[in-house]
């Protein structure tokens, strides 16, 4: 049996509490807080405490989907992006670039962040770009 | 260092099949499995100033694989709660080798290796209105009357968010099934947690339970003083059936579940 343990960031919200992952067999078992993180210093709160729940749920999306005729279906990622590409561009030639709004996210780091808004500015065009750590 | 050969020794003789112990990554003393496949990482083999539950993980391990065998680095408190995790059937004691370390002051122990060196600094609000970590039961007891004991604690209570680390960190903490999720005793998702009796849950659960190990507190988002308050309950458990938690393998008096037993209850002076 192996078990071994995995420093990482929850994922839940922009504070970024470090965590320890107990693996046992290639599967995420616990989670801990990391002792040793500048950020948290040994403490979480319930979300961080239990993040191997969700990663371990079978509700989990593993894949993208495509909704066809009112039902999701599984697809493949190029499948997925060019359709969501065809359906902006079309909402962007009927009604304007500010009729989109970009909403991103605590959970992704910094840099995906920074991606997101730059391709809402520069691809979309327009300033309809937010985030959920200002809410 | 002779710990690394000792623990060596234990999975090349197939003595154990893994050894927990830590190790140093990505800058982090953190917990690790050490197996045979892999005997030279024992190199690297920590004794680590961060505590984390081995004796937790050693349980996880035991539930997956009851024959397995486990080599635990044991500090004093690792010591105390494998001690009652054997008397309460979650680890099978010939299962379990250990490969022991000095450690932390305790009632049981003045010696010690690690953060408790250094007591937790507690300020002066906290000393006004709270209760002081470094406090002596007995002196809590002697200096403030039950009026003042209760707004002491209810000032510490009412900070906690109810995250459930206290729980989820304990080593003897191993319910299928625990009380804090009981719908009727504590309400699921609502917040502020209701005080006192989500602390007095715990705190009678605690009572011949709680090896003063201090993870707990450690964990505790909002600096409650909860090892002070266990050893405030196991006081009085030890005043009145002289029982301490693992102090040594010998079954705490409140296991009674399916048995016949007589307690002897002796007078207690409050
Ligand atoms: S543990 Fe809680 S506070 Fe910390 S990052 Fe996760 S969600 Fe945020
Ligand atoms: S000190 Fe806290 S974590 Fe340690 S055994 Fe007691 S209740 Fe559990
Ligand atoms: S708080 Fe009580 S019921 Fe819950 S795991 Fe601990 S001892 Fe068991
Ligand atoms: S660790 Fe502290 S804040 Fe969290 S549930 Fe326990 S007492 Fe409350």
């Amino acid at each position: 049996m192996d078990c071994e343990f995995v420093p990482s960031v929850c994922s839940y919200c922009g504070t970024g509490c470090g965590v320890l992952f107990e693996v046992i067999d290639g599967r995420i078992n616990r989670t801990l807080p990391l002792k040793s993180h500048p950020v948290n210093q040994g403490k979480l709160c319930i979300k961080g405490w239990n993040l191997h729940e969700y990663i371990n749920s079978y509700m989990r999306l593993k894949g993208p989907l495509v909704r066809e005729n009112g039902r999701l279906e599984k697809a493949t990622w190029d499948e997925a992006v060019n359709q969501a590409a065809r359906r902006f561009t079309r909402i962007k030639e009927e009604h304007g670039p500010d009729s989109i709004g970009v909403l991103v996210s605590a959970k992704i780091t910094n840099e995906e962040n920074y991606l997101a808004q730059k391709f809402t500015r520069a691809v979309i065009g327009t300033n309809n770009v937010d985030h959920c750590a200002r809410l | 260092m002779d710990m690394v050969k000792a623990a060596k020794e234990l999975l090349l003789q197939d003595k154990v099949d893994i050894f927990l112990g830590y190790r140093k990554l990505d800058g982090h003393q953190i917990p690790h499995g050490f197996t045979k496949a892999h005997v030279d990482d024992l190199d690297q083999l920590e004794i680590s100033l961060n505590r984390y539950p081995l004796e937790k993980i050693a349980c996880d391990l035991a539930q997956k694989d009851p024959a397995l065998k486990i080599g635990i680095l044991a500090r004093d408190c690792s010591q105390r709660a494998l001690n009652l995790l054997y008397t309460w059937d979650q680890l099978n004691p010939e299962n379990i080798e250990t490969l022991t370390v000095n450690c932390c002051p305790s009632p049981l122990s003045t010696h010690g290796d690690c953060s408790y060196l250094t007591p937790k600094p507690t300020g002066d609000y906290k000393k006004a209105h709270g209760v002081d970590y470094n406090d002596s039961p007995k002196d809590f007891l002697a200096n403030h009357d039950s009026g003042e004991r209760l707004s002491r604690w209810m000032y510490e209570f009412q900070k906690c968010i109810k995250c459930y680390g206290c729980r989820n960190v304990c080593p003897v903490c191993f319910c299928k099934e625990c009380s804090l999720e009981h719908p009727n005793l504590v309400e699921p998702g609502v917040l502020p947690a209701e005080v006192p009796i989500f602390h007095l849950i715990r705190a009678t659960h605690m009572a011949g339970r709680c090896i003063d190990c201090g993870l707990c507190e450690d964990a505790c988002p909002a600096h409650i003083p909860l090892r002070m308050l266990y050893r405030e309950v196991n006081d009085a458990v030890s005043d009145i059936f002289g029982y301490v938690p693992g102090d040594h393998i010998e079954k705490s008096p409140f296991s009674i579940i399916g048995k016949t037993v007589e307690l002897t209850p002796a007078p207690m002076d409050v």
